[in-house]
């Protein structure tokens, strides 16, 4: 398998593409069916990538930066943008520039490089640390249980705070409440009501922080001037070290919320209004420096902006047929209110991120706009008392290995050659229109712009970049044209550490005439990205298109795709052959549309939205792992191996190990439970059998600890209950139809979904039709 | 003891006895140093001094004693008495009342129920109970003189005054007679005095001077030369008598009562001025004491009141006449040079030691209340007590057209929940199960002594609309051989004028309110330096433990400035949580809950929240304040239940709903424009704040602002929500942290403690032939028939203005019913009925022999208050002056039998309206000189003010107190009033003088710097501190002028605003405004005023 073989597909670029070789035209390109399309993870981490302490030089016609394919004057002391071919002069302080003596970004195999910036460069001392900020927004509307289990998790998570952070906090319910904690006589509370929306000018007013007449200069934030200058900072927030006794005290005598709740109606919640007056809390006190807002939310918003249902029980929160229906009557306007949270977010650089857990929904999947606009985090769980919260929110806070490195307010700026286009991004950030001559006339996701904002990126964001080639094939006479395509991209961000580092991408792709030799072109695909670039672009399309109808739309690009690559002869369903680079496609494609992203019925909306957001947000490979599971078998037989992913892998005697992403399911065949019911694994005598069953849970535990958020864990015996979290995953290549045919301790699948083989059939019969 | 007492609660039956020492002390503090300090404020006594002749002996007796330490010991260091802001006085309740001069027996707790005892020495008085008179007295340094003391007081005082002592006479006997008897000495000089014939004159005071004659610059104003027609004299009498009610003991000063006889025999007549119900005996008896003094010099201080006119006369239809003196035979009368100012009538205070006992029907027919200024006690035969309800006329005129000859106005002055006199009654409770009330089908009127009941009992006919019901069965009684029923005198609703009914649930659309008070208090920055804010949550913290006791008192508190900040009192919680509003434009509650809580919950926090709020906001730069959005927040949060919103307030509302904009720099460009439209700055600025105020009432929110300030505030826009609301505006400017905070802190504490109900609704129902025109006082209506009262208590009084629909039967009786459905501060719900039947009359001369001056002056008084804002003040001030010529004119044409034109015929009963009426003309109201705040709050004020104390806020009373008498043993009391004119104001006197609500202290300028340094502690006139705070030192005179301040502020239930004046000063010009009856820039003197007035009614004549 392909990411056996390649632990490091991404390698340090961190950046994977659908194509490797480009086609040269648009035809060719559409020809291709799957688009072409970039992965980067912007800031990933990797032992080879120099940091400089300097600012990189840039390209004084299109400012991309310097970087190892710009061809080189050593005498001249003169260097060629690889990307609009402007001859730049080193500056003096590139003088002693040699053949011998190179800057680390001009080494071949530093094809990113890292630098560290500073904002005032003739006094590097001056640079603030910005310490991170985190405005805690917690809803008290819960069961006293849940509070107290909300609770310590956020002293827990103070704690771990460093003690420079600066903290803030609003609780809310019927109404907002903005704790001053920085006001010593007593415990002092700011209230807004619930039921109305608030400006980001009433909030800076009704918080007293209005008049100073300290308004940031529209626009981008700078940073910070001069430390904190505005009171808003002292009183609202504090260094964690500060208030960590007060907030642990408030949070000691913090109820839940007093305003009755009529029997049959939902709690009153004002999540809207509470997040609008975090943000507009942070709007003020710093604009334009990183900062979180992180949401503890347990149930659905009913009050106010954001409301997503009503207060009335016997009315259930929407689902995905209530929004097929337009029968959702308050989601477009929620989704519009947190649009425009989102828009306010980005303006000041903060981030939103959401911890949801209840056993209902709460509106994730409109919030989703602004969690994923700002880059924020989203984790959402059955309760704060389970795993899956509990241990996600610590991870957010903890230092050492699993960190998650939180940066804040990146931008993201991408330099392309002269025929290649952008029509946009998919994943967490926001478009900043700035336009260029390489923004595409067509946009999909985040599109119209060369650079993107990201307020919250950490280690493992994941953007997709979609491309388009310039349609002027006349244009490009053959041999004028390089041969080789650039892409840059630039990401400046803050660290955890308040640093401001920009990380320099240069990577390069061959131009390949595709209609003279697609053997070239089919050698550059690379079907794990493919596949994850379709599934992104497929719940991109289902979000955005009415009416559209995935899992067509699916097949007709896979029969296309079969078609234009496959081996045949032309209606000779029997003689399809296809290239080991594809082969792994059509599976890809059969568990895509049987998967949570395009069946979205079997889930509630916010877990769709949930599972979305995740898709867009990670790694290919993790991305590749939610579209299809893994599975490991553990047996006496043999060494852990992985199975297929298919009904035929259960067996009596195995444990089965899977990895959906979203859960870990381990599995255990009847046999083995029924042994270990008996306990045999505790007999010394057994002791293969423990380690039998002791390998699957560390294994387990390896993929919990690296991922975020955590998975649920499942740990079930065949015909068990939750035996259906397997069950769900696998190719239904044994039903109740096919019973009679399988082999004893298998198992049947009770559904009428085709499995892999039949859609393979279907597959080839279609994909040679003329 | 404080606490304990509930003060709405029981009447004050309870204080019969003995009047509880009102002296304690009131300073907030609680601990005993500071309650010294306050004492001393408040009690100083001084002895009386005597008016008239400047120099009486006793001045000069007490001179020698020297401060005492005692003042100062209060004051330790300078300004000891308040740390913060002026404390009041501690908290009577506090136990430790050092007493510090006087002995005073020891203070009787039960006194006055809700009041606390102990007084302070200061405000004892207001508040406290109205404890007997005696206490009063006694109240030197706090300490209470048992109420025994008291009546013997009287007597001692006047050691010297022979009459007095044992005198309580507790006869009163209404009859003339004695009277007549009972002082012949002293009074003789009186007998001048009566109007009649004989010299008006004040005689009586002055020992000596006793008659018009003299003229006696210095006297006393006595005596109005005119001599009161034969009523006079009599009327005199009458006062006499009244005080003679306690003849025996009285008796002395009685006198002689000329040939009074006739009238004598109506008690009535008292002179107005005395005034306090309660308090009443003993101030009473000290005038009175006072004038039979005279004879002896050196006796009492106590000289003779002058006695000016006197009050009404008795029934005969009594007329004043100014004599000739006055006209010219001829018409004009040539100048006021040929009236004798010293006949002029004259209120004549009424000398009495006792109260009057006054029933109120007599031989079946209704009995004319006493002047509702003087002392007498009720005893309720049929109708209701006069304090709860009175007409301007006691008898009905048959017809409207008789009404309108007369030019008098009908109307009822209402106040339900009047306190009572310490010995009377209290009104009984009936409950009559779940059925409720026996009512009228038809009307709905209640059960009272004039439904008549027929056919053996089984059908009654209602005396109001004249139906006739079937008695229910289980009410049945038969009749007893004089018709009556048989049960009749054992069931209060059948024989008494005011019972109460326990209402059943048909009178409750909710389970009772719950006692809610919740205080709101301006920390804005100018609150928090000038130690508003502190004097405010130092006021909030003492009366704590005078709220009612039990889960059913909830508090809640708020403090705003541009914002409103909540706290969440909750007691789980370990402080106070602040919760701040900051939408104020849009405003909501913070907390459904824990914001208002049970008071037993919240003791600790409320108490350390109210320490901290001054330091908390002591660095606060916020100048703005969102006053209307604090009362409607604080109204949301108070919402589901109601109750008292009881705001500080000390700057003008800038931001938020509501905001007001400081029209008034605007308003004096306008003025001199041109005065078109100056009255509008009386109006409320906008509609905002009065549709608040309607919603306010509709969910039974009643609200008092406490308004602290140096600046224009707009009270006229502010005064909008207490008047809609039940509630009243208190007004201190310019705000003195000093001098204001123990007044605050009384009137705070009265505000709670005194009788009260909430979410009550009132109806008058009229007998057939009669309607109610129109309400006015502070409520709010939504329909015509009711009015909403959020809150109601003992203090608020409303005009109810009636009108012929029909006519009425010559010799029948005119009924009045007022229900008042409210819930008392313990959350019971009840019906307090009182009825008043009055005979009707097709004789004018009856109306004006039977008119009530009190009343109709209250009646006038009001009308002209509601008129100010919405008519330009030349024709206020127009129609007050025609309103009294007309009813003169017609009382000249068609009653008069004298026949000279060139006399001045004035009803007796009616007598004094010139007087009152000029005095209304000079009153802040009616001038246009002054700040658009003050007359804003005066008209306010009036809204709903009782009648008792109409006339003073017009005419105040002053005392001279440079020469109190010191004599040993003296107790009592009040000097002799001094008319209001500059001739009887000398350059070496001290003067004291009060409306009601205000006091003035002027100093001549060349007091005896001694005297000064007894009273005040400074020995020269310019040393005297801009503000005062009244201290006793321990020297006589200051006892006395303690005592008499106190006795003062327990006959108004008013802490009293005191202002030192200056001559020569502005301070100064104002205590010279107050002295009505010279000529100034607002008006003519009164000789001037008779004689435009005679000239009036002559042109009219002819």
């Amino acid at each position: 398998m392909s990411e056996m073989a390649n632990t490091d597909p991404e390698g340090i670029d961190a950046v994977r593409m659908t194509w490797n070789v480009w086609p040269r035209t648009k035809v060719e390109a559409s020809k291709c069916v799957i688009p072409l399309a970039a992965t980067i993870a912007p800031i990933r981490p990797h032992p080879d990538i120099p940091t400089l302490p300097y600012a990189p030089l840039r390209c004084r016609m299109c400012s991309a930066a310097l970087n190892a394919f710009a061809r080189v004057d050593f005498v001249a002391k003169i260097w060629i943008c690889p990307f609009c071919y402007q001859r730049n002069h080193f500056p003096p302080h590139y003088a002693m520039i040699s053949e011998t003596n190179l800057p680390c970004e001009l080494y071949p195999q530093y094809t990113t490089v890292q630098y560290t910036l500073q904002l005032d460069p003739n006094n590097p001392s001056s640079a603030p640390q910005l310490p991170p900020v985190f405005v805690f927004v917690l809803d008290t509307c819960m069961i006293e249980e849940e509070l107290e289990f909300v609770k310590s998790a956020m002293k827990q998570a103070i704690g771990l705070l460093p003690e420079n952070a600066l903290v803030g906090f609003v609780s809310f319910g019927t109404q907002a409440h903005v704790h001053e904690l920085g006001f010593s006589d007593m415990s002092k509370v700011y209230v807004f009501r619930g039921n109305k929306e608030i400006t980001r000018e009433q909030v800076l007013e009704q918080l007293g922080l209005g008049a100073a007449g300290r308004r940031p200069t529209a626009g981008y934030p700078k940073g910070l001037q001069n430390g904190f200058t505005n009171s808003g900072v002292n009183r609202f927030l504090l260094p964690a070290s500060d208030c960590e006794f007060t907030l642990n005290s408030l949070l000691d005598e913090l109820q839940t919320d007093q305003w009755p709740v009529p029997a049959g109606h939902r709690a009153s919640r004002c999540t809207g209004v509470a997040l609008s007056v975090a943000a507009g809390l942070l709007g003020a006190c710093l604009p334009g420096t990183g900062a979180r807002i992180v949401a503890l939310v347990g149930g659905p918003c009913t009050e106010g902006p954001g409301t997503i249902v009503s207060k009335d029980l016997s009315e259930p929160v929407r689902s995905h047929k209530d929004l097929d229906k337009d029968a959702a009557p308050y989601f477009k306007k929620a989704v519009k209110f947190y649009d425009s949270l989102a828009k306010q977010l980005v303006s000041q650089g903060h981030v939103l991120d959401l911890f949801a857990s209840a056993l209902d929904q709460v509106g994730v999947a409109e919030m989703k706009v602004a969690v994923e606009r700002t880059g924020g985090l989203v984790v959402l769980a059955e309760s704060f008392g389970h795993s899956v919260f509990k241990d996600s929110f610590k991870r957010v806070f903890k230092d050492g290995e699993q960190t998650l490195g939180l940066c804040f307010n990146g931008t993201l700026e991408i330099n392309c050659s002269k025929d290649v286009k952008i029509q946009g991004v998919i994943g967490p950030c926001t478009s900043l229109e700035k336009k260029g001559p390489n923004v595409a006339d067509t946009v999909i996701g985040e599109g119209n712009t060369t650079a993107w904002k990201m307020c919250g990126l950490d280690k493992s964001t994941c953007l997709t970049v979609l491309f388009d080639v310039s349609s002027t094939d006349k244009s490009n006479a053959p041999g004028v044209a390089n041969p080789q395509l650039y892409l840059q991209f630039l990401t400046s961000y803050q660290d955890p550490e308040g640093k401001t580092m920009l990380r320099v991408t240069t990577v390069t792709r061959q131009w390949v005439d595709s209609a003279v030799s697609s053997e070239e072109l089919i050698q550059g695909f690379d079907q794990e990205t493919a596949a994850v670039v379709m599934a992104r672009i497929t719940s991109l399309k289902m979000e955005m298109e009415e009416g559209f109808d995935a899992t067509r739309w699916l097949d007709r690009n896979l029969i296309r795709l079969c078609s234009k690559f496959g081996n045949y002869r032309k209606d000779d369903p029997s003689s399809f052959t296809l290239n080991p680079c594809f082969s792994l496609f059509p599976q890809f494609m059969f568990n895509l549309r049987r998967s949570q992203f395009v069946q979205v019925f079997n889930n509630s909306p916010d877990e769709t939205a949930y599972f979305r957001m995740l898709l867009n947000r990670e790694n290919i490979t993790n991305a590749a792992v939610m579209i299809q599971p893994s599975l490991i078998s553990y047996s006496f037989n043999s060494l852990p191996q992985p199975a297929l992913l298919d009904v035929a892998s259960i067996s009596a005697d195995r444990i089965l190990l899977l990895d959906s992403y979203f859960s870990i399911v381990i599995f255990h065949g009847m046999t083995i439970a029924q042994w270990r019911n008996m306990g045999y694994q505790n007999q010394p005598e057994h002791q293969a059998f423990a380690q039998l069953l002791q390998a699957p849970q560390d294994d387990a535990q390896m993929i919990i600890r690296e991922r975020f958020p955590v998975p649920r864990l499942v740990v079930c015996d065949q015909h068990g209950s939750q035996a259906r979290f397997l069950l769900a995953k696998l190719n239904p290549s044994a039903t109740y139809n096919n019973a009679n045919e399988m082999a004893a301790g298998s198992d049947v699948i009770f559904t009428d979904d085709v499995s892999l083989q039949v859609f393979f059939e279907h597959l080839q019969r279609l994909a040679v039709q003329s | 003891m404080a606490a304990p007492v509930p003060p709405g609660a029981p009447r004050p039956g309870a204080n019969s006895q003995p009047p509880p020492p009102r002296n304690v002390n009131p300073n907030y503090q609680t601990n005993p140093n500071s309650l010294a300090d306050n004492m001393q404020n408040l009690n100083l006594n001084r002895p009386v001094s005597m008016p008239n002749s400047g120099p009486r002996p006793s001045p000069f007796g007490q001179q020698p004693p020297f401060p005492q330490s005692g003042g100062s010991a209060g004051f330790p260091g300078a300004l000891p008495p308040m740390a913060r802001p002026g404390p009041p006085p501690g908290m009577m309740g506090r136990p430790a009342v050092p007493p510090t001069g006087p002995p005073q027996s020891a203070l009787p707790a039960n006194v006055p129920p809700g009041r606390p005892l102990g007084q302070p020495s200061g405000h004892s008085s207001p508040f406290g109970s109205r404890p007997p008179p005696g206490s009063l007295s006694s109240s030197t340094g706090g300490a209470v003189l048992p109420s025994s003391a008291f009546p013997s007081s009287g007597a001692p005082s006047g050691g010297v005054a022979p009459p007095m002592p044992g005198a309580r006479p507790n006869v009163f006997m209404s009859s003339p007679p004695l009277t007549g008897p009972a002082a012949p000495l002293s009074r003789a000089p009186a007998g001048p005095l009566s109007n009649g014939p004989p010299a008006i004159v004040s005689g009586a005071l002055p020992g000596a001077s006793q008659f018009p004659l003299a003229p006696s610059a210095s006297q006393p104003p006595v005596g109005p030369p005119l001599t009161m027609m034969s009523a006079r004299a009599p009327a005199q009498a009458p006062t006499m008598r009244s005080v003679l009610g306690s003849p025996a003991v009285t008796s002395p000063p009685v006198q002689p009562m000329p040939s009074a006889s006739p009238f004598s025999a109506v008690p009535q007549a008292r002179p107005p001025p005395p005034g306090s119900p309660y308090g009443p005996q003993t101030w009473p008896m000290q005038p009175q004491q006072g004038a039979q003094a005279p004879p002896i010099p050196g006796s009492t201080q106590a000289q003779p009141p002058r006695m000016f006119g006197m009050p009404q006369p008795p029934t005969n239809q009594a007329m004043t006449t100014i004599p000739p003196a006055i006209g010219q035979p001829g018409a004009p009368l040539s100048g006021p040079s040929k009236i004798d100012p010293n006949q002029i009538p004259r209120p004549i205070p009424i000398p009495s030691s006792s109260p009057i006992v006054y029933e109120t029907r007599q031989g079946n027919s209704a009995n004319p209340p006493p002047p509702a200024t003087s002392d007498y006690v009720v005893r309720d035969t049929g109708n209701c007590s006069p304090r709860y309800m009175r007409c301007t006329i006691n008898q009905i005129p048959c017809t409207a057209d008789l009404l309108t000859t007369s030019s008098m106005q009908l109307a009822l002055l209402v106040q339900p929940m009047a306190l009572p006199h310490p010995s009377e009654d209290p009104i009984q409770v009936v409950d009559f199960g779940e059925s409720g009330p026996v009512r009228c089908s038809r009307c709905k009127g209640y059960i009272n002594p004039f439904m008549k009941f027929i056919d053996q009992g089984r059908k009654f006919i209602c005396n109001l609309c004249g139906f006739t019901d079937e008695t229910p069965r289980d009410y049945h009684c038969n009749l007893g051989p004089d018709g009556r029923r048989r049960d009749a005198d054992e069931r209060p609703e059948l024989c008494r004028g005011a019972v109460e009914f326990v209402a059943s649930k048909e009178y409750m659309v909710r389970d009772p309110m719950p006692a809610v008070y919740f205080f709101l208090i301006d920390v804005s920055m100018n609150a928090i330096q000038t130690g508003a804010t502190a004097a405010a949550c130092s006021a909030i913290n003492q009366v704590i433990s005078d709220l009612p006791e039990g889960p059913r008192t909830l508090v809640g508190i708020a403090t705003f400035d541009s914002t409103i900040h909540f706290y969440n009192l909750k007691r789980a919680l370990q402080q106070p949580l602040m919760l701040i509003v900051p939408d104020i434009q849009d405003v909501y509650t913070p907390l459904e809950t824990d914001v208002i809580v049970q008071l037993s919950e919240c003791r600790q926090h409320l108490e350390l929240l109210l320490e901290n709020i001054p330091t908390m906001f002591q660095s606060s730069t916020t100048a703005e304040s969102c006053f209307g959005a604090a009362i409607k927040a604080s109204y949301l949060a108070m919402k589901s239940t109601g109750g008292k919103l009881l705001v500080f307030q000390s700057v003008m509302p800038s931001v938020g709903i509501g905001a007001l904009s400081s029209r008034e720099a605007e308003g004096r460009t306008n003025i001199s424009a041109g005065e078109k439209e100056a009255h509008k700055l009386l109006l409320p600025a906008d509609k905002i704040l009065k549709t608040m105020a309607i919603e306010f009432a509709e969910y039974q929110v009643c609200v008092d602002v406490f308004v602290t300030t140096q600046t224009y505030v707009d009270i006229a826009s502010i005064s909008v929500i207490p008047r809609t609301t039940g509630g009243q505006v208190y007004y201190y400017y310019p705000f003195s942290a000093v001098s204001d905070s123990a007044k605050l802190y009384n009137d705070l504490r009265w505000n709670i403690t005194r009788p009260q109900g909430f979410e009550a609704v009132m109806r008058v129902r009229c007998s057939q032939g009669i309607q109610v025109q129109d309400y006015s006082g502070n409520f709010c209506k939504r329909i015509p028939t009711d009015i909403d009262l959020p809150g109601i208590d003992c203090d608020k009084c409303i005009l109810v203005t009636l009108k012929h629909d029909d006519k009425l039967q010559d010799g029948s009786e005119c009924a009045f019913q007022c229900a008042l459905l409210y819930t008392t501060v313990y959350g019971q719900r009840r019906i307090r009925v009182t009825n008043l039947s009055l005979p009707c009359t097709n004789m004018l001369s009856n109306l004006f022999r039977s008119a009530d001056l009190d009343t109709q002056f209250a009646c006038l008084l009001k009308r002209a208050a509601i008129e100010i804002p919405t008519s330009p003040l030349v024709q206020v001030r127009e129609q007050v002056t025609n309103l009294c010529i007309n009813i003169l004119f017609s009382y000249r044409k068609f009653c008069a039998t004298v026949s000279s034109s060139g006399q001045l015929i004035l009803p007796e009963a009616l007598k004094l309206l010139p007087l009152y009426t000029l005095a209304l003309m000079k009153s802040t109201g009616l001038r246009n000189d002054g700040r658009i705040d003050d007359r804003s709050f005066w008209f306010n004020y009036v809204s709903s003010l009782s009648t008792p104390l109409a006339v003073p806020l017009v005419y105040p009373r002053m005392f001279a107190i440079h020469n109190l008498s010191t004599k040993e043993g003296d107790e009592s009391v009040l000097p002799p009033i001094i008319p209001l004119s500059s001739e009887h104001v000398s350059d070496d006197g001290i003067y004291f003088l009060e409306n009601g609500e205000d006091a003035l202290i002027y100093f001549g300028s060349s007091v005896d710097s001694s005297i000064l340094q007894q009273l005040f502690g400074f020995t020269s006139v310019d040393e005297a501190p801009a503000q005062f705070v009244i201290q006793q030192y321990d020297n006589p005179l200051s006892k006395k002028f303690n005592d008499v301040v106190n006795v003062v502020r327990r006959q108004r239930c008013s802490y009293l605003r005191l202002t030192l004046c200056k001559k020569g000063d502005p301070s100064g010009m104002l205590f010279f405004s107050c002295m009505v009856e010279d000529k100034n820039a607002s008006g003519p003197s009164y000789v001037e005023f008779l004689v435009h007035i005679h000239r009036q009614i002559q042109m009219k004549m002819s």
